[in-house]
Order: structure tokens, then C-alpha cells, then sequence
């Protein structure tokens, strides 16, 4: 068991499954989770559906074709943020260096587990159970085992379902020459493609490839990641716990259909800066870098403004997107929309400001963030809001990239 | 595909180790037992704290949500095949 120090764990199939956990009739059944009710994309199959090739981001017509009885199901993205915090103290409970990695996974360092746990495999195995034991019995999880996080989390993708799979040196060579990228975590396809035109179709043989070649064509930082991952070395790009506050707060929606008018558009953007400055005030944070992005009809208009001074209320980043959106001329019609705040820092770094007016907003927003925390959010909401029916709510995503937002009233 | 309802409803269940369990509940003035909780879930609205229940009766789920701040109950959806 020596050198096996990590241990991965993935919820198979976590948003269809934790559906099928609530409702006893969709066990067995090849469910689809679509975004809303009328959505036409997969965004999460059940292992029923999976097995007849229904994949995640498929439409619901091909989903059709391949699973003709699939039950289409709309996400419900509280019970997987419920699930996941309960996942948490589970995990939290064997040791607090537990790391969420995402919504359905995290990572269990064992290096001081050694004397609690000498046998990886019994608590790989104790681990599954209580799991079934908090979540309900419908679920499970794969689990890696492995010496650093890369082979733990590759052991848990080629694993087979609801099992245990260990890599370790007398396997690992042959799983580097055999495993597929797409079951490696932070090569995503078009990278996996580069890397075809260079013949390396699995991670060993970047071992083959000169260093310099790697560095001219994937710049420095990511042939170090490549070189990494050929080795079977730990990569940067599964180490999370690293930074000690989130960085930037950003949220997009993709809408139903697609959307031409000018108030509908700028109400949008409203209600998405509404939800990204609550979250930022929550984490008693500001940033000073806002952007939006616009996308619809195959072309896209995005922009940024990098600022001298930190903001955190609603009105000062809806002023500057507006004053960003007028001066990009729009031609088309939007179906996604997207706004952010960065270069976030903790509110007592930043330095006071001399300007009486963001005092007046920080009063303001003090006593609005007040009554949304006891009556809900949107519960009082600008004047731009009035008018629209369905207001955008605030949902979690696989990534979990808003982890600390997400975690910190735990 | 579950159906919307959001309608009040009244719950009587259980306390058992700190947490309510319900057992049957009244909506439109007939009852229904419940014979399976299959999840709970804790939601929040901002501060405002909810507790959803997922239960079986006859065969249907019903999603039952409780507000743990102003101590109501709804009837927020069941599924309908």
C-alpha cells in the first residue's frame, strides 16, 4: 500500500442518479436531466441511458433516436448543492484536508491517514457505504486510488461503475499507454486534438515528444502541465486548494429562444450583476475588473473595463457594463449572456475610498442584502426587474467553481 | 415530468432525532400517508431556510416543501407520468 496517497471519489452519474434516488420510478430507467422543462439539451444521462450512448450535451432528438423510452427530467440544482454539502461532511469527517473538487467529486489526501486507515481499499469501501447510508441506496460512486491526484482521478474514470480501481507501479505504465485523454482531467478536446496532430493519442507518448517542440507549440506552462501528466505526475491543474479566496464571481444563462430587444437584453445583464455583486458582498469582498459577453446567431460581442478603484454594489457594475454594452454595436440576436467581476480582493485589503457616494450604496445595499438574507433574494429588486416574469435565481454548476460562495455558510 | 402545485398544505409526522419526519398530509382536504421518504434536502433562499421532502405515496412523488423560518408547508410538485 506504500505510496498510494490520494483517494478520488466520483458520484456516478450525479444529477440523473440523485433523481432517481428521490423517485423510486426512475430507477433502472434511462433518464435525461434537461436544464428546464422545454430544454432541448442533455446536460446529464443516467448510467441506463449512457449504456444506450445517450452522452451529456446531446440534443433531446438524438437523445430519441438512441434511447427511444428516456425519461426527460429538468436538473434540480438545490438537491445536488444539498448532496454535495452532506458529501462534504462526509468526507470532512475521515480527515479535514478533504478536498471538494467539484460537485460530485473530491479528493482524500491519505498521507496522514496511515495509522487511522493502513488499508486504503477498507476505506474506499467503509466510504461507498456511508455514502448510501446519508444520500439513500440508489447511490454510487467510483473510487481512485493512487499516488498523486492525476492517477486517482484517471483510476476513477476507467474504473468500472459503482467500484473500486487502484494504480500503482505495477500498472501504471500500461494504463499511460493505453488510457484515452478524455478520461484525463484538464485535457479537454481541442487540446486532445493538438496533441493528435503531434500522434499522441495517449499520455505516455508525450514522453516521445521533444521538450522544446512541446514548449513551441503549447507555450511553457502547458508543456510543463503535458510533460507532467506523461509521467504520471501530480498536474497544477487538479490542485484546487491553493487559492485562499475566489477570484472573480461570474454567472451566464443561456435563454430559451433567441432575443432581439433592447430592455429584455439589459434587463438580463441586470439580473445577472444583481446575483454576481450579492454573492461578492456576501463574501465581504470587491473587485475592479467588470466584463460582459453576448452571444447568439454564431457571432459574439464581449468587453471588460479594468478600474482603479474596487466596486461591490449593483449600481456600479450595471453602469459600467451599460456604458460597455453602447459602445459595442450588437447586430444580432442573443441567446447567452454573461457578466463578471474580478481581480476580487477581501473588503478590509482594499483601501477606503474618499467618494461620500459609495458609503450612501454600501448603507443601501447593507440593508437590501439584509432583507434578502430573511426574506429571500429578489425580494426587493430594481425597477428594471419590475418588468420581467422570470427572474433569473442563482444555481449551482458541475464545476463548483463558486465552492467558497457555495460552502461558506456551512 | 413533475407538475408545479405550490399549494398550502398540512403535515403531521414525527420528531426523531432532532429532525421532523412526516407521515401523512392533507391537500385539497384529502389525505395522503406517506409510506417512503426518498430524499430531504436543505435548501436556502439567501437566509431563508427551507427543508424539501421528497415522499411516496401510492406510488407518486410528492415534493414537499417545508419553511423552516415562517413554519409553513407546500405542496411544491408531483410527478406525473
Amino acid at each position: 500500500m506504500a505510496g498510494l496517497n490520494f483517494l478520488h471519489i466520483d458520484i456516478n452519474s450525479y444529477f440523473a442518479t440523485m433523481l432517481q434516488q428521490e423517485n423510486p420510478d426512475l430507477r433502472g430507467k434511462p433518464v435525461g436531466v434537461i436544464k428546464d422543462k422545454g430544454r432541448t439539451c442533455i446536460i446529464a444521462a443516467s448510467k441506463e441511458a449512457k449504456k444506450l450512448g445517450v452522452k451529456t450535451g446531446c440534443n433531446v432528438k438524438e437523445a430519441k433516436i438512441l434511447a427511444p423510452h428516456i425519461i426527460l427530467v429538468p436538473a434540480e440544482f438545490d438537491i445536488y448543492l444539498d448532496a454535495t454539502k452532506k458529501l462534504k461532511k462526509i468526507f470532512e469527517n475521515i480527515t479535514p484536508d478533504a478536498e471538494i473538487f467539484s460537485l460530485d467529486e473530491a479528493f482524500i489526501p491519505l498521507k496522514t491517514l496511515k495509522y487511522i486507515y493502513p488499508n486504503p481499499h477498507k476505506l474506499a469501501i467503509k466510504t461507498k457505504l456511508t455514502i448510501k447510508e446519508v444520500l439513500g441506496e440508489w447511490i454510487t460512486c467510483n473510487i481512485g486510488i493512487a499516488k498523486n491526484r492525476l492517477l486517482a482521478k484517471i483510476a476513477s474514470e476507467i474504473a468500472p461503475k459503482d467500484s473500486i480501481f487502484e494504480i500503482n507501479e505495477q500498472n501504471e505504465e500500461e494504463i499511460l499507454k493505453t488510457v484515452n485523454f478524455s478520461d484525463v482531467c484538464g485535457v479537454g478536446f481541442k487540446l486532445e486534438a493538438r496533441l493528435k496532430e503531434l500522434g499522441v493519442e495517449h499520455p505516455y507518448q508525450i514522453r516521445t515528444i521533444p521538450t522544446d517542440l512541446l514548449e513551441t507549440k503549447f507555450g511553457l506552462f502547458l508543456a510543463e502541465a503535458l510533460i507532467q501528466i506523461g509521467r504520471g505526475e501530480g498536474s497544477y491543474i487538479l490542485d484546487r486548494s491553493s487559492a485562499a479566496h475566489m477570484k472573480s464571481v461570474s454567472r451566464t444563462i443561456t435563454l430559451f429562444k433567441l432575443c432581439g430587444n433592447e430592455t429584455q437584453i439589459k434587463s438580463v445583464l441586470y439580473n445577472l450583476a444583481e446575483e454576481v455583486t450579492y454573492k461578492v458582498r456576501r463574501m465581504d469582498m470587491a473587485g475592479r475588473q467588470v466584463g460582459f459577453f453576448l452571444q447568439g446567431e454564431e457571432k459574439t460581442i464581449s468587453a471588460h473595463r479594468t478600474l482603479k478603484q474596487y466596486i461591490r454594489h449593483t449600481n456600479e457594475m450595471v453602469e459600467i457594463i451599460e456604458d460597455l454594452y453602447k459602445n459595442r454595436k450588437r447586430t444580432f440576436r442573443v441567446i447567452k449572456f454573461g457578466v463578471f467581476l474580478s481581480y476580487l480582493k477581501p473588503l478590509k485589503e482594499v483601501p477606503p475610498t474618499l467618494f461620500s457616494e459609495w458609503y450612501k450604496n454600501e448603507k443601501l445595499y447593507k440593508s437590501l442584502d439584509a432583507i434578502s438574507q430573511k426574506y429571500g433574494l429578489f425580494t426587493v429588486r430594481s425597477g428594471l426587474l419590475t418588468q420581467v416574469k422570470d427572474i433569473i435565481r442563482p444555481e449551482v454548476t458541475g464545476y463548483l467553481g463558486d465552492k467558497k460562495y457555495q460552502f461558506m455558510e456551512e | 415530468m413533475y407538475e408545479e402545485v405550490n399549494a398550502k398544505i398540512k403535515v403531521a409526522g414525527v420528531y426523531e432525532n432532532n429532525l421532523f419526519w412526516p407521515r401523512k398530509f392533507v391537500w385539497n382536504g384529502k389525505l395522503y400517508e406517506i409510506e417512503q421518504i426518498t430524499l430531504t434536502s436543505e435548501l436556502r433562499d439567501a437566509g431563508v431556510k427551507k427543508r424539501l421532502y421528497s415522499v411516496l405515496s401510492k406510488g407518486t412523488v410528492y415534493r414537499l416543501l417545508f419553511n423552516r423560518d415562517n413554519e409553513t408547508w407546500f405542496l411544491r410538485a408531483l410527478w406525473l407520468d
